[in-house]
């Protein structure tokens, strides 16, 4: 038992929500989801995105469809399924719960 | 100068040297044996294909023409070696962990171990490495206690040379775990595989190994094991010096002989046994037509001469590096054997063994017995 290895669970356990939570607000290119968990720190390198996109999506709360690009191979564009919205939801409720939970042990 | 290769990755062609091509294909065939036990791994590939053809492609469109090593090496950094990879992985990881710490303890218990060469940890044949994973040892002690029993167990070192000839290399990922004792699993021949390419590819690039820094001691040993590895060859090639040409010798002589017995034939053949046993009945011999006493020679020569020839060309190949025998030779060896061994049961039971003659004038008398010395002294 080592913290980093508690850490990366922790960052592991939020990145699906952290994921449907990007897609809410807008459609993405994989590029950009990538970019913006690189930004906030939650995933080091491209690689692990990949599986779990795929993942998402055959479990129907992500899908995407092709977008040409003007410059090379066309792309995916991920969107969040009515599917993953109700399942964000759900996510943001146990969020929540979780939260409450360790700020309650915190503070007493 | 390098060789190029043009590749179609992700719809996209590009211009890519062949170490740099090496280095990709084995990265994306690791990904997919990771990703073998996935369903949506050709989706998975095809997404890491895509990225990585996006990566390039911004390379090519600043003005690389061609893909180099150094391009792949930095797609690797930024995709992520298979190792943080699966690692970090989200679903799976807890999972994966759990399996194989079960596999380990369980595998401990139940894989029995096979003796295989090491490949991957060998000096000279890799038997003290493949005995050391044999019995669960470090190799470096393996070897330091062989080397030291050496000087006073001279027979170690023939005993070595038969273990060397007789064990097989381990050469696939599963006898490479049944050598460990490690139980075959996916993750296991997976991670077997990944280690190879670590090892073969630290030579080059330091990159995706693991940047375990060697500890000082490792070194040291790492050194002694060098300079025990140098010896060992020396002993090696002076043992091989020296017997190398009474085994030669031994070798020339024995084609010598067979070759004696096809040219000399049947009459050569008959000679030697009237040499050997002059009181047997030979005029017999004249109460069968001669054909039969043909097909009986040559039969009796291939029934003899076929295991010697293959047993000899089955030591030559493994000291020398023969090819061995194509199959079909060998069936048609083996056919030609019993075909031999037919017939010559069949003469024998239609003639009797015409030599023997009358038992009742067959005699094993002492001067019978000096004839055999004295031929065995020429």
């Amino acid at each position: 038992m080592n913290a980093e290895n508690v850490k990366s669970q922790m960052r592991k356990g939020a990145l699906e929500y952290c994921i449907l939570l990007l897609l809410k607000k807008e459609a993405a290119y994989t590029s950009d989801i990538i970019q913006k968990l690189q930004e906030a720190k939650l995933i080091v390198v491209e690689g692990t995105l990949y599986p779990l996109l795929t993942r998402l999506k055959n479990s129907e709360l992500l899908s995407y469809q092709w977008i040409e690009s003007t410059q090379g191979p066309p792309r995916k564009y991920y969107k969040l399924t009515e599917k993953g919205e109700i399942f964000l939801n759900e996510l943001e409720i146990s969020w929540q719960e979780l939260n409450d939970t360790i700020n309650h042990i915190r503070n007493n | 100068m390098k060789k190029t290769l043009t590749v179609n990755l992700g719809g996209t062609v590009f211009h890519i040297d062949e170490d740099a091509y090496q280095l990709l294909d084995k990265y994306l065939s690791n990904l997919r044996i990771h990703f073998g036990k996935e369903e949506g791994t050709d989706e998975i590939m095809s997404d890491f294909e895509l990225r990585i053809s996006e990566i390039l492609n911004e390379r090519v469109r600043l003005g690389n023409e061609v893909i180099t090593i150094e391009h792949v090496e930095s797609v690797i950094k930024r995709m992520g070696k298979v190792e943080e990879l699966f690692d970090e992985e989200p679903v799976s990881s807890a999972g994966y962990k759990q399996t194989h710490h079960t596999a380990d303890e369980a595998g401990k218990e139940r894989v029995s171990r096979r003796l295989f060469r090491n490949p991957d940890d060998r000096i000279l044949g890799g038997v003290c490495g493949g005995l050391a994973a044999y019995l669960g040892w470090d190799p470096t002690p393996a070897r330091l206690l062989i080397f030291l029993l050496m000087f006073f167990f001279g027979i170690i070192i023939p005993i070595y040379f038969i273990l060397w000839l007789i064990i097989p290399m381990a050469h696939t990922a599963t006898e490479k775990l049944q050598m460990r004792g490690e139980s075959i699993t996916v993750e296991n021949i997976g991670k077997t595989v990944t280690d190879g390419f670590e090892r073969v590819s630290s030579n080059v690039n330091d990159y995706i190994s693991s940047g375990k820094p060697r500890t000082a001691l490792q070194r040291i040993a790492d050194g002694l094991v060098d300079i025990l590895g140098a010896i060992l060859k020396v002993v090696a090639v002076l043992i091989g010096i020296i017997l190398f040409p009474p085994l030669l010798f031994v070798l020339f002589i024995m084609f010598i002989v067979i070759i004696a017995l096809v040219a000399g034939g049947v009459g050569g053949g008959f000679g030697l046994l009237y040499h050997l046993m002059p009181s047997a009945d030979w005029n017999m011999l004249n109460q069968y037509p001669e054909w039969t006493l043909l097909i009986a020679g040559i039969c009796t020569v291939l029934l003899i001469g076929i295991p010697v020839i293959s047993i000899l060309y089955a030591v030559c190949s493994r000291i020398f590096k023969f090819k061995p025998l194509p199959d079909g030779v060998k069936w048609a060896l083996l056919a030609f054997w019993f075909i031999a061994l037919i017939l010559n049961i069949f003469f024998v039971v239609r003639y009797g063994i015409p030599f023997w003659g009358d038992l009742n004038h067959w005699h094993w008398t002492p001067s019978c017995w000096r004839n055999i010395v004295q031929m065995l002294q020429v």
